[in-house]
């Protein structure tokens, strides 16, 4: 695979064969994809549903379940990849669904700005996953094992296919320090060369610790000037020149990225329409978190950034943000006015910028919620699902306004198309013309992979 | 719109067949037979090949099965394997894998097996054949023939450098010259403290007498206890969901410091880690006053434990087991035996029986928490308690018996005042008239619960196992006084017959595990318990490791409560509750939320707890024993006296008499309470009497009792081994055979049935790689490298090693020397190979695997940051103790991720919270490694973000500006001696003239002779290389 030609001020080229991680154009080859597969996707942005958001509520419409609410679900519906027993009772949807754009593809009116991009959106409406538990299903989601211990889908990218530019991580993690089920592993780079790991952006405040130089640009260069003159001496009094020269040059890096990261996040100079269409000025300061880091998303894209991930934030001190056990409609409404405006606003700024093309939205949380609940009440909800459940891909390649595969009349499990994470991780590393099987790091005696021993590609998820 | 965009489910076009509709034979041929044959037999029957064991080709294959067991279950499709397999619902289970049937077949296999299957096709002989050899058996023996697993070389004499010099010569290669001895202390200080020469105030002595400090400094325990924490995947917080603590994993750590300084003989860690909770003698330690060895076996429970059971969430537990069993086997074996989980291992001699054997005797003991505290911590203050509540009892008789004389005038008056009192004991006194229907009612409802308590029986209590002092002074006799521990009263209470674990005093620990539900007699056991304090009870299932299902009691009153056998399911064999004061239960504190009205930023120890428990009883029906109204019995088998009023009298006193004389009889505490909690009876001791003075004594004693010291660890008292089952596939949902407890077959592991006797056979002198393992790991930690260079894996995935013969000799030497750790590092330190310098001959070996040379090493995390608070003169150097909270930017409550002071109070790195779900950030950024998993070697990686740290990190900013406070303190130095001191301090040595030019010249630069220049100063020092390395 030939390596995408650098983007203006990118350092890739004078910084080839140092320490941070851009030596891999070797494997990059090994893991490539013969051409002529149509134009690659160059990047990711997931936006994380943490909690997971309802199917039944959101893009898996379900007239059933209104019609036999209150029924029993009896033991034919219980499964151990959901919560459930056979006493619970089916929940009818509190959204209407319709059918949106040309394509007529339904989307709830939980989404209404999603809802005017539908004819972008390829759901996958037959998600499986392995146990309905939080912890479990975010390291699966992101690591490809509900262990854990593994790099994160993001690192694998970084890993993969290099960054564009020296001076920003290949991944980087947009929240503001909320630390999601399974932990900060769901963000690292485990066996990966540590400069795959998440480079983490905070919503509010400074974004990235130590990104602030804690001196004047004077007196740190001052400093820096020191420093070479000691650490070059000081290199060659060892039996290691290289490593300490590596470690040389990157205080060249890292003082570049002092002035490179906090330009990129800081959207003060985004026009206002933009700053509207996003919601950055919203009220509400989930939303304006949400609609910020959307936007820096957008920006980290441009300026070379492989994987962009953006997560929720927790509403209500809730543990995960869409987890609603109780409460679903006051509280997925809740999620929704945060997450709904940006997402469908980064699509379309991608779009108006030609880069949706090259750039693969990804709308998932770690699992769906059960059709039933165990009572009808003003305030219940719906518990863990992984028996089927929706998440969504845009852009790059994705065929929009289409909904791949089939869960039975109640949303309960999947009668068609079932896929796994695997399979998504396989067909997103393929839009980037990466071959999954190839894509290994020797590691425990085993050529590991993000897809593990599993994964295919869904070529019917592709234009 | 595309093809596979359909909303119409394809099944209700289907014509479904009803029963009776066609001849079951027809059926089967006509539309059963062309599904098995078009879409099956391709991988499962006896023309082609029969995967997983399955054959379709006859109905005798499909009752028998594969791996899996039997494929269709007649009568019912949606349990029989056939029908999960085809409906692609599973992950794991998609046949045929690539493509789906169309639901039409789909519905037809449904049909027929819901009409019971019927097959008319019989067996094929060649049926009975399948899977009889055992090819594992012949592979076994072959993969035995591996280095690690033959008995050590018999060399003795000889020295470290003797080795290296034989293997050097064949390669052409030297040692190098000895390194400069400044060079070499700072190499000694960091490998055996992990910090700078300039933290040991210690004059310049020769090398050996340097060794000599350094092993004696208390830094040498807590450095490499450090090292063993990362092979034991040492953690703080149990993470995944919560990050719930791991109770008393800080006594762990620092029973590992203790052991590391007293060069503990490695052997005992063994023992102990393993099984220190099954040592007939265990080892306690006098300064600590600790029991040693039952803090050891928290080894296993490092990692992250996942909250829920398998009676919840079947899969959670079972991967918690793969856990701790891959690291039992890297840390002690160097083995990767978690691969054997679902299959027999693909490379080593070792069985997919055996990762079930140990996983059976792993799972075998309790996981739950023991008191550490070495016994008669509280001895004597337990005796005096004792002896002062047995005075006190007798000046209450005292008192009582010359002041306490009921009459029925007075009752009656205080009656007349007191009408909502006369409820319980006091209903009497609102119908005194009614005397006769008063006595047949209560005679009537005394005889109602005593024919219901026939169907109670009491308990035996075998198999029940008591912990903690609290429980230690047993059953406390009824009317026992419970001595207020503050305010004007002196009782707080009469306590009923029973344990209570705060009779004496409610900082005192106390458990009562019960035997598993199914061992007990009864479908049902109830139990009448109360507490306060957050004791309360856990309900355990397969003695899973982090168990929610909690209660907490908030009722003083013992109550009763039911427990029925519970419905055992996802392969759980048995079910079991502990009933605990919040220190000896092991998931307290809970995840957040769970213990009402305990603040999340409340950790929840040395606090006082009670629980009480007074009966317990079998029965086979549902409900609880009844009251038989003993309070009331000498009120109405009293006839002596005719007023009612008399009579209440005569009880009263009777009650208060019999209490006196310790005569007390069923029934009189009651009344006796009721009579306190109505200011009847006399509470308080009057000013400077002698009951007042035993009072305060009393409460002067309590106070010096020290709340317990309690750790995650086991309990294998009045346990029967469990077999643990075979997951076929590695599937939780198919479970095989039950295997019991062994350890592994490739170490003559057969007869192994319990973790003492796994721990005595890796200490065998001839084990081959307990001792191999261990001392490849120390010479890791001294040269960087181990002589196998995969310090985890002895495996045929592992490195071999480069110099068999000295890791073998070094073994035998340290089994020799007593396993002392201490010998080890010394014997290695002190030779030549250690001391020689670190550049590199032109033609060394690229690898330095013969060690032409030391390496250059770039500090671990914890030493870079320890070395910034000893150089700025910031280190606190106390030892032990519970955790510091790491500095943190955001908090999160709900999972209790607060932050800690900035600069963790100068305390060393090893005393930081290491939460698995957000461990200390500082210490991440370089190469901290992952706590849930066993790291044998570290990464040192070279990123621009650790450039960031040094630079901008407002701790190391904080640390220039404590560091230059300190050197400018004295005015009259010049910046030339202050330099001087700084190379000294951070660098361990002297610069050269040009140096001091170079650093005078950015000392300029940077504002002259002020402090906000020394600062910068300072600053730099802390971002030069050579600070973070050695060499």
């Amino acid at each position: 695979m030939k390596p995408h030609p650098p983007r203006p001020g990118s350092r890739r080229g004078v910084l080839a064969g140092a320490a941070a991680g851009f030596g891999l154009l070797a494997l990059r080859a090994m893991a490539a994809l013969p051409a002529g597969n149509g134009a690659r996707a160059k990047n990711i942005i997931f936006c994380f549903m943490d909690g997971g958001p309802s199917h039944v509520d959101t893009f898996d419409p379900k007239p059933m379940l209104k019609k036999h609410e209150g029924k029993a679900i009896g033991e034919d519906a219980v499964s151990k990849r959901s919560q459930s027993n056979a006493g619970r009772v089916w929940l009818g949807s509190p959204w209407e669904f319709r059918q949106r754009g040309q394509s007529g593809l339904w989307v709830s009116d939980l989404f209404p700005h999603l809802a005017r991009v539908a004819d972008k959106l390829c759901v996958v409406r037959s998600m499986v996953g392995e146990l309905p538990l939080h912890g479990q299903q975010n390291l699966l989601l992101h690591t490809g094992r509900i262990l854990g211990q593994a790099p994160s889908f993001g690192a694998w990218v970084s890993y993969g296919l290099g960054t564009e530019n020296a001076n920003l991580p290949g991944y980087v993690v947009l929240n503001n320090d909320w630390v999601p089920n399974g932990g900060l592993e769901n963000f690292g780079n485990s066996f990966l060369p540590a400069t795959h790991q998440a480079t983490m952006f905070r919503a509010k405040g400074i974004p990235v610790d130590h990104i602030t130089p804690s001196d004047s640009a004077p007196l740190q260069r001052r400093k820096l000037a020191l420093l070479a003159a000691q650490d070059a001496a000081f290199a060659a009094t060892t039996s290691d020149a290289a490593a300490i020269e590596a470690a040389i040059a990157n205080y060249e890096t890292a003082f570049r990225m002092q002035s490179v990261v906090p330009a990129v996040a800081d959207i003060q100079g985004e026009p206002e329409a933009i700053r509207r269409l996003y919601g950055v000025d919203s009220a509400d300061e989930q939303q304006r978190f949400y609609a910020t880091q959307a936007l820096r998303a957008r920006r980290l894209v441009e300026a070379g950034v492989r994987f962009v991930e953006i997560t929720c934030p927790s509403i209500d001190g809730n543990n995960s943000p869409w987890d609603q056990h109780g409460l679903l409609k006051r509280n997925h409404e809740k999620n929704a006015r945060v997450t709904d405006q940006s997402v469908a606003a980064l699509i379309l700024d991608l779009e108006q910028r030609g880069l949706l093309d090259e750039t693969i939205v990804l709308w998932a949380g770690e699992m769906g919620r059960t059709p039933h609940t165990p009572k009808i009440t003003d305030t219940c909800g719906r518990d863990h699902h992984v028996n089927g459940y929706s998440i969504f891909l845009a852009g790059g390649g994705f065929r929009g306004g289409t909904a791949f595969g089939e869960t039975d009349d109640f949303g309960n499990s999947v009668v068609h198309q079932p896929l796994d994470i695997h399979d998504i991780h396989a067909t997103l590393l393929h839009r980037m013309g990466v071959d999954h099987e190839k894509l290994t790091f020797r590691h425990g005696g085993r050529d590991q992979r993000l897809t593990d021993v599993h994964g295919r590609v869904i070529t019917e998820l592709l234009v | 719109m595309s093809r596979w965009f359909c909303t119409i489910p394809a099944l209700v076009l289907l014509p479904l067949l009803a029963p009776g509709q066609a001849p079951a034979a027809d059926f089967f041929d006509a539309q059963v037979r062309p599904i098995l044959e078009n879409r099956c037999f391709e991988c499962h029957s006896h023309g082609t090949k029969i995967k997983g064991g399955l054959a379709l080709d006859s109905k005798s294959g499909w009752e028998k099965g594969g791996g899996s067991g039997p494929a269709i279950v007649p009568g019912k499709p949606e349990a029989s394997l056939l029908i999960r397999a085809v409906s692609h619902a599973e992950k794991d289970l998609r046949m045929p894998p690539e493509e789906m049937l169309p639901l039409a077949e789909i519905a037809l296999l449904k049909e027929w097996i819901r009409q019971g299957a019927p097959d008319p096709r019989v067996a094929t002989t060649a049926n009975a054949d399948l899977r009889t050899s055992d090819p594992w058996k012949a592979e076994f023996q072959k993969r035995l023939d591996w280095w690690s697993l033959k008995p050590m070389g018999q060399t003795t004499g000889g020295t470290v450098d003797g080795w290296i010099k034989a293997a050097q010569r064949t390669a052409g290669l030297t040692l190098a010259p000895q390194a400069p001895p400044e060079v070499l202390r700072r190499r000694l200080s960091f490998v055996l403290t992990g910090l700078p020469p300039s933290a040991f105030d210690v004059p310049s002595p020769s090398f050996e007498a340097w060794v000599d400090a350094l092993l004696a400094s208390p830094h040498f325990g807590e450095h490499f206890a450090r090292h063993w924490m990362d092979v034991v995947r040492y953690t703080d917080t149990y993470g995944y969901e919560w990050d719930n603590p791991a109770k008393g994993s800080h006594e762990y750590r620092d029973y590992l410091i203790r052991a590391f300084n007293d060069d503990t003989g490695f052997d005992q860690l063994v023992r102990e880690q393993l099984a220190g909770d099954l040592l007939p003698e265990p080892r306690f330690h006098p300064a600590a006053g600790t029991n040693e060895s039952l803090i050891g076996p928290m080894f296993y429970h490092m990692g992250e434990h996942r909250h829920g059971s398998s009676l919840a969430f079947n899969g959670i537990h079972q991967e918690m087991v793969n856990n701790k069993i891959d690291a039992f086997s890297k840390a002690f074996l160097a083995s990767t035996v978690a691969c054997a989980r679902c299959h027999d291992h693909k490379l080593e001699a070792v069985s997919q029986r055996d990762y079930y054997a140990l996983a059976a005797l792993f799972t075998t003991p309790r996981w739950t928490s023991r008191v550490v505290d070495a016994p008669g911590r509280n001895e004597g203050a337990i005796a005096k308690l004792k002896e002062l509540r047995d005075a006190i009892r007798e000046e209450i008789a005292t008192l009582w018996t010359g002041t306490v004389a009921f009459e029925g005038p007075a009752l009656k008056a205080w009656a007349a005042a007191h009408p909502a009192s006369l409820k319980g004991i006091g209903a009497p006194l609102a119908t005194p008239d009614d005397w006769p229907g008063m006595a047949a009612e209560w005679r009537k409802k005394r005889e109602a619960a005593r024919k219901a308590n026939e169907a109670f029986k009491p308990a035996s209590l075998e198999g029940w196992v008591f912990e903690g002092e609290g429980f230690a002074h047993g059953r406390t006799g009824d009317g026992t006084p419970l001595i207020a521990l503050e305010g004007g009263n002196i009782l707080a209470g009469l306590l009923p017959a029973g344990w209570h674990s705060h009779a004496l005093s409610s900082k005192l620990p106390g458990s009562l595990r019960m035997p598993p539900q199914h061992l007990v007699p009864g479908k049902f056991i109830s139990l009448r318990t109360g507490g306060g304090g957050f004791g309360g009870h856990l309900t355990i299932d397969d003695h899973a490791f982090l168990n929610e299902p909690l209660s907490f009691y908030a009722d003083p009153v013992p109550q009763w409560k039911s427990f029925a056998d519970a419905v055992l399911k996802n392969g759980v064999q048995q079910v079991t509750v502990e009933f605990c004061t919040a220190p000896l239960n092991p998931n307290f504190p809970p995840r957040t939320g769970l213990a009402k009205g305990l603040k999340n930023d409340d950790p929840g120890h040395d606090k006082r707890s009670w629980i009480s428990i007074t009966d317990i009883v079998a029965h086979d029906t549902a409900g609880a024993p009844q009251d038989e109204l003993d309070a009331f019995g000498s009120l109405h088998q009293n006839e002596t006296a005719a007023d009612p009023w008399e009579r209440i009298a005569t009880w009263f006193n009777d009650a208060v008499r019999r209490w006196c004389d310790r005569r007390t009889q069923a029934g009189d505490r009651e009344v006796l309470e009721w009579l306190l909690a109505h200011g009847l009876l006399p509470n308080q001791a009057a000013v400077g009497s002698p009951l007042a003075g035993l009072v305060a004594e009393y409460r002067r004693v309590e106070s010096g009792i020290a709340f317990p010291r309690t750790v995650n660890s086991m309990d294998e008292r009045e346990v029967t081994p469990v077999k643990y089952p075979l997951n076929i596939r590695g599937n939780v949902d198919t479970p095989g055979e039950l295997i019991g407890p062994a350890s592994l077959e490739m170490l003559h592991g057969q007869g192994i049935g319990d973790r003492l006797a796994l721990a005595e056979s890796l200490l065998n002198p001839e084990h081959p790689l307990t001792a191999r393992v261990y001392v490849n790991r120390v010479w890791q930690w001294i040269f960087g490298t181990g002589l196998v260079a995969t310090p985890d894996d002895f495996g045929r995935l592992g490195d071999k090693p480069s110099h068999p013969g000295l890791l073998d000799w070094l073994a035998r030497e340290f089994i020799r020397e007593g396993w002392s750790t201490k010998q080890l590092v010394r014997r290695l330190v002190l030779s030549e190979t250690f001391r020689q310098d670190s550049r590199r001959a032109p033609d060394s070996d690229p690898n330095n695997r013969l060690l032409s040379f030391y390496p250059t090493r770039r500090l671990e995390a914890e030493s870079i940051r320890d070395s910034l608070l000893a150089v700025s003169g910031r280190l606190d150097p106390q030892p032990y103790g519970r955790p510091v909270l790491p500095y943190r930017v955001v908090e999160d409550g709900a999972k209790r991720l607060f932050s800690g002071p900035l600069d963790g109070n100068g305390r060393r790195s090893i005393y930081l919270q290491m939460s698995i779900m957000a461990p200390p950030k500082f210490l991440t950024g370089f190469n901290l490694p992952d706590l849930k998993l066993p790291t044998g070697r570290r990464d040192a990686t070279n990123v621009p973000s650790q450039a960031l740290i040094l630079l901008n990190d407002p701790f190391v900013s904080a640390m220039a500006r404590h560091w230059a406070g300190q050197l400018t303190q004295d005015p009259s130095t010049l910046p030339e001696q202050r330099i001087h001191r700084m190379f000294n301090q951070a660098f361990s040595r002297e610069p050269d003239d040009e140096e001091v030019a170079r650093w005078q010249a950015a000392l300029q630069s940077f504002g002259g002779d002020v402090p906000a220049a020394w600062e910068s100063l300072a600053h730099a020092f802390f971002n030069a290389k050579e600070f973070i390395h050695y060499r």
